[in-house]
Formats: structure tokens, C-alpha cells, sequence
């Protein structure tokens, strides 16, 4: 059994480092990162979708369920973006509310049948009835796919 | 050795294995069903506690005088973060560990404070495949056991206890139990 579990480890392991192999540094340096801000990717996802951007604000609200989606807030105080996790996050702390994070991600915009999915998924948690700040960017086809965080103050 | 041991070794190796697995599992299951039924928040120790601020304000009226005057009022002046406005009559107040919620034309303030809850917030990390990476894999594994330890443990017992037996008979109510309960909520 010690043997088997051994050998199952050492597989898993050698798929990861495969794995990392593949995720060039220097080809991803190549790759342009947009800078932008929430307000002008909420405006026109269109311009953005697929792009690798970088962005900045204060986060408001952290999933309490799974962690597993942010939102900040733009610089008018009143645009939010949702910012789900990717790459190695394992998934967001409630710590961040209230701090300035700056995100490294890409701009991802949910199809109509996605978004219908993402509606009706919503829908069925109870957490998700009442409307919050955060409700529409919630709602919102448009979010980032984060790549990786950090906090920029505090 | 005759199928029959070799299926008991399985059983019982498995078993062993995945004790620990089983109660992570297990405990967070029971703890995530009622996060999702909303009965009880597993993961965070909420606080809250209310307060009044001497007069009501309007968002125009408010400035760093008076958040500092509330986060007096709160005894929170070392933990304050940040600040914004949800809405036009509502303020947020972020604090390490917590935030304010103030209706500004009452008034009303409520201090809410959240830790994570020990024990349970580590074990609904592992549940959620929140780590990812090696874990998804050897989580998996541990899933693919729970199978064989489910089909092997039918094969156990011999005779009128056995599958041909009254555990044919529960195993059949185990499986038409969920089939019933997906009529209900989900097929009709």
C-alpha cells in the first residue's frame, strides 16, 4: 500500500513540474499587459476581452462561500468589477476587504448561455438575494480572470 | 488467496488508509450543508454589536473627522482600512478583521467583527480544493478509494446478512433514497 501511495505521489509530482515547465517566464514577459482601470473595462469589455490587463482598487466585497470571487471598486467610487481566481490563487481572503489590491488577470466575458448558467447558479444561493453594491458587477457577463495579487497599501 | 480475501484486504487497507480523509471529509460535509442551507457560517466567528452616532449625517458631511469620530465610538481607530459609500445613504467602514455599516440618516452603526473559525475553516480549505496542485490529485484518490471501499464492503458479509440478504435490501433503499429526493426537488 506504502508503495503504491509512493509511487501515485511521485507521478502527481512529475505532471506538476511538466506542468510548470510549460509556462515559459520569458514568454510570458513577451505578452502585452494592458493597464487599465475598473470604469474602462466595464465601459467596453469588447476592447478588452482576452487581453491580459493590470488593474487597481479597493476591494469591497470577498465570497464568503468559496473565496473564489472578488469585487473592486473603480476610482468613481461606484463601479465594480468581479475578479474570480485563476492561475495558482488558491482562492481570496476576507482580509483584502477594505484594502488596495492590485490585479494581474485576464478580461473574460461570459456568453449568453454562460451568463444564463452563472444567473441560474446565483439564483439557487440564498446568499445572492439580497441586492448589495456588488450585485450588478455580480451579474455582470464581464470579469478578470486573475492571475496573480497584490496588496498595494496597508 | 480467493477473491474473497483479497476483496476484504482492499476493504480493510482502504479503510485504514483514509480514516483521516473520511472524518476531514465528512465533518466538512456536514458543516458545508448547513453554509449552504445558510443555518450556520462554518468557515468565520462573526460579532457584531451596535452603536449610535449622536446625529445623523449625509454623505457630503462626511470626512475623515468623521470617520475618525466613529471609529472612536466603535473603540476600532487602530484597525481602520478604508472607506466608501455602497450607497447614497449607507457607509462602509473597513477595518482589519471587520467592517462598520452606518446608515448615515439615522445614524445607526453596527460593528461587525469575523475571525476564522479554527479546525473547521482548515478542513473546508481542503474540502473546497482550495490548495489545488498535488492535493486535487491525491483527493481524487482518496474518491476513487471511497468507491472501492463502497463496492468491496458489499462483499463483506455472506449469507442472509450479505448482498443476497438484507443488505441487498439496504443497499437498494441507499440508492432509490437520493434517486427519491431528485424526484422531488429537481425532476417533478
Amino acid at each position: 500500500m506504502i508503495v503504491w501511495m509512493a509511487a501515485f505521489v511521485m507521478l502527481a509530482s512529475c505532471n506538476q513540474s511538466g506542468n510548470q515547465a510549460g509556462t515559459d517566464p520569458s514568454t510570458m514577459a513577451k505578452e502585452e499587459i494592458l493597464t487599465a482601470t475598473v470604469e474602462e473595462i466595464v465601459a467596453q469589455p469588447a476592447a478588452f476581452e482576452g487581453k491580459e490587463v493590470a488593474i487597481s482598487g479597493m476591494v469591497t466585497h470577498v465570497c464568503r462561500h468559496s473565496g473564489q470571487k472578488c469585487f473592486v471598486l473603480g476610482e468613481d467610487g461606484q463601479t465594480q468589477l468581479r475578479i474570480m481566481t485563476g492561475g495558482d490563487i488558491e482562492e481570496f481572503l476576507i482580509d483584502m476587504e477594505g484594502s488596495t489590491i492590485a490585479f494581474r488577470g485576464v478580461v473574460k466575458v461570459l456568453d449568453t448561455e454562460q451568463s444564463a448558467d452563472m444567473a441560474e447558479e446565483n439564483a439557487s444561493m440564498a446568499e445572492h438575494t439580497e441586492e448589495m453594491a456588488h450585485s450588478k458587477a455580480e451579474r455582470s457577463p464581464t470579469y478578470i480572470e486573475a492571475i496573480d495579487f497584490r496588496e498595494v497599501s496597508l | 488467496m480467493n477473491w474473497r480475501k483479497w476483496n476484504r484486504w482492499v476493504h480493510r487497507e482502504l479503510g485504514y488508509l483514509f480514516f483521516g480523509m473520511s472524518i476531514i471529509y465528512g465533518i466538512s460535509g456536514i458543516a458545508l450543508n448547513h453554509f449552504a442551507a445558510r443555518h450556520w457560517d462554518p468557515g468565520i466567528i462573526s460579532r457584531s454589536e451596535s452603536f449610535t452616532y449622536p446625529s445623523p449625517l449625509d454623505q457630503s458631511s462626511v470626512d475623515r473627522e468623521v470617520i475618525d469620530r466613529i471609529l472612536e465610538i466603535t473603540g476600532e481607530r487602530k484597525n481602520y482600512k478604508q472607506y466608501y459609500f455602497p450607497n447614497k445613504d449607507h457607509l462602509m467602514i473597513y477595518l482589519r478583521g471587520g467592517h462598520i455599516s452606518m446608515t448615515l440618516s439615522t445614524g445607526a452603526m453596527e460593528l461587525i467583527l469575523v475571525r476564522n473559525r479554527p479546525v473547521f475553516s482548515e478542513m473546508n480549505y481542503l474540502h473546497y480544493n482550495k490548495p489545488k496542485k498535488l492535493w486535487t490529485w491525491f483527493s481524487d484518490l482518496y474518491a476513487f478509494g471511497l468507491v472501492l471501499m463502497a463496492v468491496t464492503g458489499l462483499f463483506i458479509v455472506r449469507g442472509k446478512k450479505g448482498i443476497t440478504g438484507s443488505g441487498g435490501i439496504l443497499t437498494a433503499v441507499g440508492i432509490l433514497l437520493p434517486l427519491l429526493f431528485l424526484m422531488i426537488y429537481l425532476w417533478l
